[in-house]
C-alpha cells in the first residue's frame, strides 16, 4: 500500500513541505492531487467542494499545477514555446504569435527573478536553467496550488536561492505550495508547515516552530521500523582490503571521493534516488568518463577506461533498471546466464553440452524459477530476472560486485533469497558494494555504510552507528552530530 | 509495479507450435504454393526447375544472409546491393583491361571488405542511423560504378563463367555457394561466440556495453564480413549475368531486407531465424518462378510481391499484437 489514512491540509499562501524517503507515498500522494491516480478510498476537499478522485483536466481547471522531476519538455523548441505549448491561452489560437510569446516568458522569468534566454532551444541549457524553465511553465498557469517535487536537485547554493525566493513570492500572493525536498536546510527556510511520512503513513507534523526543528529530531520521526523488515544476516570473517577507490571526481568541481572495500564485505552506499549513487558506480565501472580518480586492487591500480576492462579485472555492476540495461529481454534464460563469461568456454566455439550443464546448475543452485532454461528472459518475474544477472556475473567470476538496488521491484521471498546470496558470496571472500535506498536492506545487509548526499560522502558508519537515524541525518545534512 | 510477470504462451502440441513460429507458416505458404503451381503447371515441381529457381534466388539469398544478421545486431545495410553491383563493375573493367582473373577477384573481394568496415566504422563511431548513412552509401556506390564503365553496359565476352554457369554433377555451383554461405551464416550465429554478442548487442546495447562486450569492434566487424560476403555475391552476380550495368546490384538491398522480414526477422534486433531467412527468399524465389511459369504478366508480378511482403510483416507481427 502505496499511502494509509493519510491527511493533508493546504491553506492559501502556505508553505507546506512533505518529507520522507523514496517509497514513503510522497509521489503517490502529488499523482493523487494532480489527478494521475485515483485513491482507493477517501475524498478531496477543494475550496469547499467534495471531490472523490480527480482527473488532470480537473486538477489543472483548479488550478493545480505539478512539476514533476522526471518533467519531459521539448528539447527541439524555444523555452519561451515550451512554456506556453498546452497553456490555455495557446489552445484558443490556431496561430502563434512569437513577438508575444517572447514578451510573455521574457516578464514571467524577470518578476520571479531568473535570468534566462527565452528564445534558447530548450535542449541546449543547462539542467538548472532547463528545471527552471519547467517551474515557469507552471507559474504562466497562475496556480492556485502548485506541487514542487524535488525541485532543487539539480542546484548549487545560489540557483536553490532562486528557487526558494520564486516559492516565497508564489505564496505571497495566497497560492498554496506543496514542496517535496530531503534538504533541510532548504525546508527550513521555506516551510511553514511540514509532513512526514514514512511507509504511506503521516508520522509526524509541524506547524509554526520550524525554525527551531534541526536534522536530529526529523530524523528521530523518520526512524521506528517493526523488526520483522530486517533481514538477520550471517556473521563472517572480513579480510584484508580488496578495491580501493582514490580521489574519484565526477566533475571538475565535485568533492573528491574515497572508499574502500575489504574481501568478504558489504559495504552499503546509502543515498536517494538523484544522490548521484549510480553515477558514482558507473564511474568506478568506467560506463561514463570521470574527471579524476583512481581504482586499486590488491593494491594495484586497475582504474577501468571502459566496462571492457572493468570486466577483466573481476568487476561487475548489476544495474538498477535490470531490464534496461542488464537483461538481453528477447534471449533464451540460459544465455542471458553464459554472455559475459561466453569465452571460458573456448576463445571461438560455444560448446552447447557444457553450456547447457552450466546454466541448468545455475538455474538449480540459484532456484531460479523458469519453466525451461529456453525460455526468453522477459517472461521471468524481477526476482528471477535478477537471480539471472547475478548469475551472469557469478559465471565470469567476478570479484567485485557492485549492486544497484538489488531488491528494487522484487517480492519478499525473493528479497530473502538475494540476501542470503550476497551473504554466501561475502562469505566466500567477494567484495560487495551494495547501493540501496532501502533502509532495511542498507541496515541489515552492510557491514559498513556510507551516505551518499548530493555526490559527496556525507557520513561513513560501521558496526552499532548503523542506525535508521544515522543514515537519515545523513540524507538530511545539516549538522553533522 | 515492476515486477509484472508476463504469461508465457500455454504449451502446445508440435504440430500447432510450428504454426506459432514464423517459419512454420512460411513451410505453410510455400507448400501450398508448390502444390497451386504444380496443378498449374506440372513442369513446376521438375528437378530442373528446382535447380533453376536456387540459381536465380542464389545472389539475393547470399545477400540476404548478410541483411539477416545486421538486422539480428540491431543494424542494416541498404548499400549491399549497389555494393555488389560495384563490385561486378570493378571485377568486369579490371578483366577487359587486360589483368589476370585471380587477381581481380582478390582486389575487389579485399575492396568489398574494406567498404563493409568503412559503412561499420561510420555507423559506430559516429552513432547514426545505418538506414540512411548506408542509403548515402549505395549512391556513392552506384556513382563510382557509373563513373568506371562511363555510363555503359560491360560485358565479359563469355569470360568468367565459372561460378555462374559451371556445375559440380548435376548441381550448379551458384548454389552450392549459396548453401554454404546459409550453412556457414547458420553455425556462425548459433555456435561462435562472436555470433552470440552479436546477437547480445542487438538484444540490448546498453546491456552489452555494461557485460563489458567490446560493442564497437563486434559491429564494425560484422559490417566488414557483410562486405566481404557482398563481394563474393557481387562475383557470382557477374558469373551469371556475364555482362553488368552500373545498376545490377540496385534492387537486391531491398529485396534482402524483404526476404529478412518475411523470414520472420525484424528491425529491433535481439532475435530472428536465419532458417527463417533462407525460406523468406525462397518464397520469393518461389512465387516469381510460379507466377512466370503459370504466366501471370511481369507487372501483375510486381504487384503480387509487393503485397507478400505487407502481408508476411503484418503476419510476424500479430503474435506482438496479441501480447498487448
Amino acid at each position: 500500500m502505496a499511502l494509509d489514512q493519510f491527511c493533508f491540509e493546504l491553506s492559501p499562501g502556505e508553505v507546506h513541505c512533505l518529507i520522507g524517503e523514496n517509497g514513503a507515498g510522497k509521489s503517490t500522494f502529488i499523482k493523487i492531487l494532480s489527478g494521475v491516480y485515483s485513491p482507493d478510498s477517501g475524498e478531496l476537499i477543494i475550496e469547499n467542494k467534495r471531490y472523490e478522485r480527480l482527473t488532470t483536466q480537473l486538477a489543472r481547471g483548479m488550478g493545480i499545477y505539478t512539476v514533476y522531476q522526471d518533467d519531459v519538455l521539448v528539447p527541439q523548441i524555444s523555452v519561451a514555446e515550451n512554456i506556453y505549448l498546452g497553456s490555455k491561452d495557446m489552445k484558443k489560437k490556431i496561430f502563434m504569435n512569437y513577438r508575444t510569446v517572447y514578451e510573455n516568458a521574457e516578464t514571467l522569468a524577470r518578476h520571479y527573478g531568473i535570468a534566462l534566454d527565452v528564445k534558447e532551444l530548450y535542449g541546449n541549457l543547462n539542467p538548472a536553467d532547463q528545471q527552471f524553465t519547467k517551474i515557469l511553465k507552471a507559474l504562466a498557469q497562475s496556480p492556485r496550488i502548485l506541487v514542487l517535487d524535488e525541485p532543487t536537485q539539480v542546484f548549487n547554493v545560489t540557483e536553490t536561492d532562486i528557487i526558494l525566493n520564486i516559492v516565497r513570492k508564489v505564496s505571497e500572493t495566497g497560492t498554496g505550495v506543496v514542496y517535496i525536498a530531503h534538504d533541510l536546510d532548504e525546508i527550513i527556510r521555506v516551510a511553514s508547515r511540514i509532513t512526514i511520512l514514512r511507509d504511506g503513513k503521516k508520522v509526524a507534523a509541524y506547524d509554526g516552530v520550524i525554525e527551531e526543528l534541526d536534522s536530529s529530531i526529523l530524523a528521530k520521526d523518520m526512524v521506528g521500523r517493526p523488526v520483522e523488515l530486517f533481514y538477520k544476516k550471517k556473521k563472517h570473517n572480513i579480510g584484508e582490503i580488496g578495491l580501493e577507490v582514490k580521489n574519484l571526481m565526477l566533475g571538475s568541481t565535485s568533492t573528491p571521493i574515497d572508499f574502500s572495500v575489504r574481501k568478504g564485505e558489504i559495504l552499503g552506499i546509502a543515498g536517494l534516488k538523484g544522490s548521484g549513487r549510480s553515477a558514482i558506480a558507473r564511474a568506478i565501472f568506467g560506463a561514463i568518463n570521470r574527471y579524476s580518480g583512481q581504482i586499486l586492487y590488491d593494491g594495484i591500480d586497475i582504474t577501468p577506461k571502459n566496462p571492457i576492462e572493468a570486466v577483466g579485472h573481476g568487476l561487475a555492476y548489476l544495474t538498477e533498471d535490470k531490464k534496461a540495461d542488464g537483461l538481453f529481454l528477447s534471449m533464451p534464460v540460459y544465455q542471458n546466464i553464459t554472455i559475459v563469461g561466453l569465452s571460458s568456454f573456448h576463445r571461438f566455439l560455444i560448446k552447447m553440452k557444457s553450456e547447457r550443464d552450466i546454466s541448468n546448475d545455475y538455474i538449480g543452485r540459484m532456484n531460479i524459477k523458469t519453466a525451461d532454461p529456453n525460455q526468453e528472459v522477459q517472461y521471468l518475474s524481477g526476482g528471477n530476472q535478477q537471480k539471472v544477472v547475478i548469475a551472469k556475473w557469478l559465471f565470469k567470476n567476478a570479484k567485485i560486485l557492485i549492486v544497484d538496488e538489488p531488491t528494487h521491484g522484487i517480492d519478499v521471498n525473493a528479497k530473502t533469497e538475494v540476501y542470503d546470496l550476497f551473504t554466501e558470496l561475502a562469505a566466500e571472500g567477494k567484495s560487495i558494494i551494495m547501493i540501496s535506498s532501502e533502509m532495511p536492506e542498507i541496515i541489515s545487509m552492510s557491514d559498513r555504510v556510507i551516505v551518499i548526499r548530493k555526490c559527496e560522502i556525507s557520513r561513513e558508519l560501521s558496526g552499532d552507528e548503523i542506525t535508521e537515524y544515522n543514515i537519515l541525518a545523513g540524507y538530511l545534512g545539516g549538522t553533522n552530530s | 509495479m515492476d515486477n509484472q510477470t508476463r504469461v508465457k504462451p500455454p504449451a502446445a502440441s508440435p504440430f500447432f507450435s510450428l504454426f506459432r513460429s514464423q517459419t512454420g507458416y512460411l513451410i505453410l505458404v510455400i507448400i501450398t504454393v508448390t502444390i497451386i503451381a504444380t496443378i498449374m503447371n506440372p513442369r513446376f515441381l521438375s528437378a530442373r526447375n528446382i535447380f533453376n529457381i536456387m540459381q536465380q534466388i542464389s545472389v539475393l539469398g547470399i545477400l540476404t544472409m548478410c541483411m539477416a544478421l545486421l538486422m539480428i545486431s540491431g543494424n542494416l545495410d541498404i548499400s549491399i546491393g549497389n555494393m555488389a553491383g560495384l563490385v561486378g563493375m570493378l571485377f568486369t573493367r579490371m578483366v577487359l583491361t587486360g589483368r589476370s582473373q585471380g587477381i581481380a577477384v582478390i582486389t575487389v573481394m579485399i575492396l568489398s571488405t574494406a567498404l563493409g568496415l568503412i559503412n561499420g566504422l561510420i555507423i559506430s563511431k559516429s552513432k547514426t542511423t545505418p538506414l540512411i548513412i548506408t542509403l548515402g552509401m549505395s549512391y556513392v556506390y552506384y556513382g563510382i560504378a557509373l563513373i568506371i564503365s562511363n555510363g555503359r553496359p560491360q560485358s565479359l565476352g563469355g569470360e568468367f563463367e565459372f561460378l555462374g554457369r559451371a556445375k559440380i554433377g548435376p548441381v550448379p555451383i551458384t548454389i552450392i555457394i549459396y548453401i554454404l554461405v546459409f550453412i556457414l551464416a547458420y553455425l556462425f550465429r548459433k555456435y561462435s561466440t562472436y555470433g552470440r554478442r552479436v546477437n547480445a548487442i542487438g538484444g540490448n546495447k546498453e546491456a552489452a556495453f555494461l557485460s563489458g562486450i567490446n560493442v564497437d569492434s563486434h559491429i564494425i566487424s560484422l559490417y566488414g564480413i557483410s562486405g566481404m560476403v557482398t563481394g563474393l555475391a557481387g562475383l557470382v552476380l557477374i558469373s551469371r549475368l556475364g555482362m553488368v550495368r552500373a545498376d545490377s546490384g540496385s534492387n537486391y538491398a531491398l529485396q534482402a531486407l524483404a526476404a529478412a522480414i518475411i523470414g520472420g526477422i525484424t528491425f529491433e534486433g535481439g532475435r530472428g531465424s536465419l532458417v527463417g531467412a533462407f525460406l523468406g527468399v525462397l518464397l520469393l524465389g518461389i512465387m516469381y518462378n510460379a507466377m512466370n511459369i503459370i504466366g501471370v504478366s511481369s507487372y501483375m508480378q510486381t504487384i503480387f510481391l509487393g503485397s507478400v511482403i505487407v502481408i508476411a510483416t503484418v503476419i510476424s507481427n500479430i503474435g506482438k499484437l496479441k501480447k498487448q
